[in-house]
């Protein structure tokens, strides 16, 4: 469970969210909606402390994530796969798992690696080949393989399905479902609304930086005026 | 071309180019993986070098030992430059420009500090101690145990590196380090340990590499510095990223400052005065037309070399 408390945060100087209070429940799929510049992935980062915190707090389970290294946040079991260059290009698909795997224990490492095959199976084919060759799909599934091998408890992911087509955005949220199943805790941020309300369980918008509704998932569908009002969909 | 000197000269190049490879390979390393083009990479050889001398001097006269007290010697001037200027600087997030002067201060520092030391102690231009025996000889080509030495060791060490960075975790973390920065913390790399020890590597390689250079001519608080274009230029070629490319980048270089120019000289007339600007029209030209390095050439010929 990730408690948010007051929280002001953004880059620099510049404020994005304000005083923003919300909370993760445990085993849950979140989705975090809202426009472009809401502040979605500036929520993401400040839970990893990878941007600026201005003030308010961060609990995850009673303890204070702000102010904490992010390698520490990491190896509190808080997994963050972002947008952007969420792979290490350069590498094998290979070694992008084993530095995947690198915070666990030796002995469970191969095993951690085969379980990886049965979730992803397209990347036991891929692993000799260099992680930038791999499509969209592909690319975006080793990212969250990377994210899910050091075994997290809470997997926060920017924006999953963007770039992707219409059917593999359907292939990753199918895999994040499972990963709920498995009992993970998952946030996501999302603009396609639509879609990732199907999989969530609860949902949560945000607009200019605060935060204006919050519901499960099927509230948040059934309230037609939410999605079109704060969110802009059709 | 008389063969006897066209022989001579391919065994300088690669004895140079070894050399070469091994402190380009550091300066490629430091750029990957801290993106810093390091020019005080020089003075950690010149240290390494001043290292295998003291310790020459006071008698102990085991090569194997000699490279030891220079790479360690080459390590840690490399951690403390980075801990005491490049660390902190990179906390203010300063320009690139900033840290690219700040390694020539850093440099600048330790020549001086080893001058200082040279000139108290008279240590100019003395050469390592090791004694000198001829192993083979036929006419101009005279090949002594120094050449036995400096060319397999530097080579080996390539090797080693070139293995440690492609098959252990911690080059796998370097590269990681290299590649993307931000999601090896994300993930949970030590980042600041892998860093640190990327500088004691590429700092003990450059001792290495300047003790080599001592067995070879004689140590002087300058010969890092003379030698850091050519190196420069050798990474260059390689594209400041490609570590295949670096080490081919070394013999390209070596090759033009012993055989080409030679050739040259001894064909057209070409002065051998004009040596020390050979690596400064290989930059030029390497940033002008393929400012990438040979890496993509190299590709091209099936050589996956990163």
């Amino acid at each position: 469970m990730i408690t948010i408390q007051k929280l002001t945060a953004g880059y620099g100087k510049l404020e994005i969210l304000q005083d923003l209070s919300l909370t993760f429940a445990e085993r849950q799929f979140s989705a975090v909606l809202g426009p472009n510049g809401s502040g979605k992935s500036t929520l993401m980062k400040a839970i990893m402390n990878l941007n600026t915190v201005f003030g308010g707090s961060i609990q995850l389970k009673d303890r204070e994530l702000i102010g904490e290294p992010t390698e520490a946040i990491s190896r509190l079991g808080i997994a963050y796969v972002p947008q952007r260059e969420n792979i290490f290009a350069e590498l094998s698909v290979l070694e992008n798992l084993q530095l995947g795997a690198r915070v666990l224990p030796k002995r469970e490492r191969p095993t951690a690696l085969k379980a990886l095959q049965e979730i992803f199976p397209i990347l036991g084919r891929r692993s000799a080949q260099q992680a930038v060759t791999l499509s969209g799909g592909e690319h975006q599934m080793l990212a969250i393989a990377i994210a899910w091998l050091s075994k997290p408890t809470i997997m926060l992911l920017d924006e999953p399905s963007a770039g992707l087509a219409p059917a593999i955005a359907t292939e990753v949220f199918r895999v994040l479902q499972a990963l709920r199943q498995q009992g993970m805790t998952l946030i996501v941020v999302e603009q396609n609304a639509r879609r990732v309300l199907q999989y969530c369980d609860y949902a949560f918008v945000l607009r200019e930086g605060m935060l204006v509704f919050q519901g499960s998932a099927k509230d948040c569908l059934r309230d037609q005026e939410t999605i079109k009002g704060y969110l802009g969909v059709h | 071309m008389p063969p006897a000197l066209l022989t001579t000269s391919l065994v300088n190049t690669i004895q140079i180019g070894s050399l070469y490879a091994l402190m380009a390979l550091g300066i490629t390393l430091t750029f990957s993986v801290m993106k810093l083009p390091n020019f005080a990479h020089a003075e950690y050889a010149t240290a390494g070098a001043y290292a295998a001398l003291i310790v020459s001097l006071s008698g102990a006269l085991n090569p194997l030992v000699i490279m030891i007290a220079a790479f360690f010697v080459g390590a840690l001037s490399a951690l403390i430059s980075h801990l005491a200027v490049f660390k902190p600087l990179e906390g203010r997030d300063v320009s690139f420009y900033t840290l690219i002067l700040a390694s020539f201060a850093v440099g600048l520092i330790i020549r001086y500090i080893l001058f200082t030391m040279a000139d108290y102690f008279n240590l100019f231009d003395l050469r390592i101690a090791i004694p000198l025996r001829v192993l083979f000889r036929d006419g101009y080509l005279i090949l002594s145990n120094l050449f036995a030495w400096v060319a397999p060791t530097s080579l080996v060490l390539v090797f080693i590196l070139t293995l440690l960075l492609n098959r252990s975790p911690l080059g796998r973390e370097m590269r990681a380090l290299a590649d993307n920065i931000n999601l090896a913390r994300v993930i949970g790399i030590p980042v600041e340990r892998v860093k640190n020890y990327t500088w004691l590597l590429v700092g003990g390689l450059a001792g290495v590499a300047g003790a080599l250079w001592g067995l070879q001519t004689a140590v002087h608080p300058l010969m890092g510095w003379v030698a850091i274009i050519s190196v420069f230029a050798a990474a260059i070629l390689g594209g400041l990223s490609s570590f295949s490319g670096t080490i081919l980048g070394a013999y390209v270089v070596a090759f033009s400052e012993n055989t080409v120019i030679l050739f040259l000289n001894v064909n057209y007339g070409v002065d051998l005065a004009y040596k020390p600007a050979i690596p400064f029209i290989i930059i030029i030209v390497v940033l002008l037309f393929r400012p990438q390095g040979l890496t993509k050439l190299i590709r091209r010929a099936g050589d996956l070399g990163r």
